[in-house]
């Protein structure tokens, strides 16, 4: 009795234990199984994600240096096999031509899908661009699958999505499917994230583009070469406004290379070696080419782009007009100066040289006046010579900026007067009155280099005698001049019709003036602007047989005059006469 | 006694070339730019021109061609005798009727002479 009773109340135990065990392992079993289901999901996710980052990584990268948006789109739609399922894919995009429709189908579908697909994607770009479309402007095209157009199934699914850049809606890219649907906003999350990774890479392309060449149109539109750029195709693409000015083109004319064929002319075969250059790869550099009054230097060079394995593509060739007008002129102003001076120095040397080859000979008495004669000429000539030697000295000093001027308290009316004692003889030999005026307003002394101006004095007395006739006058007057007050009136020019006037004399302040005054032959209006600066004597008539001298007397007495801070002009008149001065500031 | 004509502002050219010319052969006048020059052109005569290039007024250039296209102004040889030594020039003027080009740096009195006698004694020939 007592073991029934004890297995009874063992049982009575054990069935709610064996109860709870077996609910526990229940339990444990579904928990287990739960939770693998969750990890196998968590995992299956993980992996698409995975997969999804290495889609746009490569996305990314192929898309990343592109600028062309059709490329982008194919890049797309060509890769979304992998992460979607559609029956057929596309992109209607925007382009400057014409705007093109490109679907690719995955499984064969009929006429009537294809059809309506093309009208949903346009439709989707009409309301997001604002814009209707015209059908017959498109241009398709139509890949993959054939079309059958006994298949009769219409559109179940249908997803678009605008491919945006810096704020244009440039296309959509649009995906379908027979099945209805399928396309959720949270499943298409990942178009979204591909989409918008093209569009924020190509922004910042462009943007990055835009401003590099908006540093190169600055630097080319402020150069002062003329400069033109074309592409592979000859179409210009850069064309700055130092070039349209050269070529004489408008400000806003869209230029062709045709505009330059038909201006240049048959001075240069811009054609010709534009494609020799893009063929050959190599520069070419003109020799001087004339374009109404300019000389220029014409080079042509290719647009090289640099591939892999060391070739190069041409992308462009650009043509430069470099202006050599000035170094032109320097160049022949400095073969007139060589061959001035060569002359200048060759036919007194020479003259010598004969005069002694007489004296040699014995063609002539040793004591007969007409040695002496000779003698006299040799050393006119010797002297005129060693003369220009020093002014060539004085002049190249002068260009090289390093002519001194030794300001020293000095007694102008004692210079004046020595020069007109200096002169007065050879002035009487020629009949020609040499004489001076000094004004009261003279000070004892003034600051200047008494040697230059003795210098400049020796080249306005001498030019004055050559060019005044016999009975002339001849008058060197010094005085002070303010410059808003009248010349001084107690100068003595009556005799002189030409001298000049206190706006002449072009002072700002007070200065010592030196005026040599004739009554020549006056010196030609246009000829007047080139006398202190070049080399060529003035073409007058000379009244004998003097030497005729350089012109460099007059360039190095403006150098003076301006290394003291003065002035040197000249006012003359035809047959009438001429004034030559020059002004010394007092300081 | 033959005649010459020299046309340069240079007189000591013509000074001294007149002291080398053998007096008994030559006599010279001189003119000192290419205007004064047709004048005595005209009236002189001369049998042979030494013509200078660089003259003011009318240079030598100026006075050949004015000879070369002139119909009525004498035939007369002109020796040119210059300093200048360009090729281009010397080319020029013989194109355009001289009978010879002269550098007279490079020259002494004597070797002018000696031209002067060669170019009055082929006129002589031409002549003949």
């Amino acid at each position: 009795m007592n073991i029934a009773l004890f297995s009874g109340a063992a049982l009575v135990f054990l069935i709610p234990i064996l109860a709870v065990l077996v609910f526990l392992v229940f339990y444990f079993y579904y928990s287990f199984k739960n939770k693998k289901k969750e990890i196998t999901k968590e995992k299956q996710e993980l992996t698409r994600r995975l997969y999804e980052l290495a889609i746009l990584k490569e996305l990314g990268e192929r898309v990343g240096y592109s600028l062309d948006v059709e490329e982008i789109l194919q890049i797309i739609t060509g890769s979304l096999r992998q992460l979607i399922d559609y029956t057929a894919v596309g992109y209607v995009v925007i382009t400057p031509e014409k705007i093109k429709i490109n679907t690719h189908i995955e499984q064969s579908v009929g006429s009537l899908f294809l059809k309506e697909m093309k009208e949903k994607m346009l439709a989707s770009l009409s309301a997001l661009t604002n814009e209707s479309f015209d059908p017959a402007t498109l241009d398709e095209v139509v890949s993959g699958a054939i079309v059958v157009d006994e298949i009769k199934q219409k559109i179940g699914s249908l997803f678009n999505i605008p491919l945006v850049i810096n704020g244009k809606v440039v296309g959509v890219l649009t995906i379908a499917h027979i099945t209805q649907g399928l396309y959720k906003e949270e499943d298409m999350t990942i178009l979204y994230k591909i989409t918008g990774q093209a569009s924020e890479a190509v922004s910042r392309l462009q943007e990055v583009v835009r401003m590099e060449q908006g540093k190169l149109n600055a630097m080319v539109e402020s150069m002062g070469d003329g400069v033109l750029m074309v592409d592979a195709q000859y179409r210009v693409v850069v064309a700055n406004p130092a070039i349209k000015k050269i070529i004489k083109f408008g400000e806003n004319k869209n230029l062709s290379v045709f505009d330059f064929v038909d201006s240049l002319g048959g001075k240069f075969d811009i054609r010709g070696r534009m494609e020799e250059v893009a063929t050959k790869k190599t520069s070419y550099l003109s020799e001087r080419i004339n374009i109404d009054d300019s000389f220029f230097e014409i080079g042509v060079y290719p647009v090289l782009h640099a591939l892999l394995k060391g070739e190069s593509q041409v992308l462009g060739v650009v043509v430069v007009f470099h202006d050599i007008s000035r170094d032109i002129e320097l160049e022949r102003v400095r073969e007139e100066f060589t061959s001035m001076i060569v002359h200048e120095l060759r036919s007194p040397l020479d003259g010598i040289k004969k005069i002694i080859e007489l004296l040699v000979s014995g063609s002539i008495q040793t004591d007969s006046e007409k040695v002496k004669e000779y003698l006299n000429m040799a050393h006119q000539s010797s002297a005129s010579m060693l003369e220009l030697v020093n002014d060539i000295l004085d002049l190249s000093k002068l260009q090289a900026g390093k002519f001194e001027v030794n300001k020293e308290s000095t007694n102008i009316r004692e210079i004046v007067e020595n020069r007109i004692m200096f002169y007065k003889i050879s002035a009487e030999s020629k009949k020609l009155s040499l004489s001076s005026s000094l004004s009261s307003n003279l000070p004892q002394t003034c600051q200047f280099d008494g040697q230059a101006v003795r210098q400049v004095l020796n080249n306005f007395i001498s030019n004055a005698m050559k060019f005044t006739s016999q009975g002339g006058s001849i008058l060197v007057s010094a005085f002070v001049s303010n410059p808003n007050e009248s010349l001084p009136a107690d100068l003595a020019k009556e005799k002189f019709s030409v001298f000049p006037e206190v706006v002449d004399l072009g002072i700002k302040i007070p200065s010592l003036c030196i005026v040599v005054s004739d009554t020549g032959i006056g010196i030609p209006e246009g000829s007047v602007k080139d006398l202190f600066h070049t080399y060529k004597q003035v073409k007058l008539s000379h009244s004998n047989n003097e030497s005729k001298g350089t012109g460099l007397g007059l360039v190095i007495a403006k150098g003076i005059a301006e290394a003291h801070g003065g002035t040197v002009g000249v006012v003359s008149k035809e047959g009438m006469g001429t004034s030559f001065f020059f002004t010394i500031p007092l300081s | 006694m033959k005649k010459i004509l020299v046309i340069d502002d240079d007189q000591f050219f013509a000074k001294t070339l007149e002291a080398a010319l053998p007096t008994d052969k030559y006599t010279l006048i001189s003119a000192e730019d290419g205007e004064v020059g047709l004048e005595k052109l005209k009236s002189e005569k001369p049998d042979l021109v030494i013509l200078d290039l660089m003259m003011p007024k009318l240079d030598g250039t100026a006075f050949l061609k004015k000879l070369q296209e002139s119909t009525d102004l004498p035939k007369i040889p002109v020796l040119v005798s210059s300093n200048l030594s360009s090729v281009k020039k010397i080319s020029d003027v013989m194109a355009m009727g001289a009978v010879g080009y002269v550098i007279k740096s490079d020259e002494s009195l004597q070797s002018i002479v000696q031209d002067i006698d060669r170019v009055l004694g082929e006129e002589v020939k031409k002549q003949q």
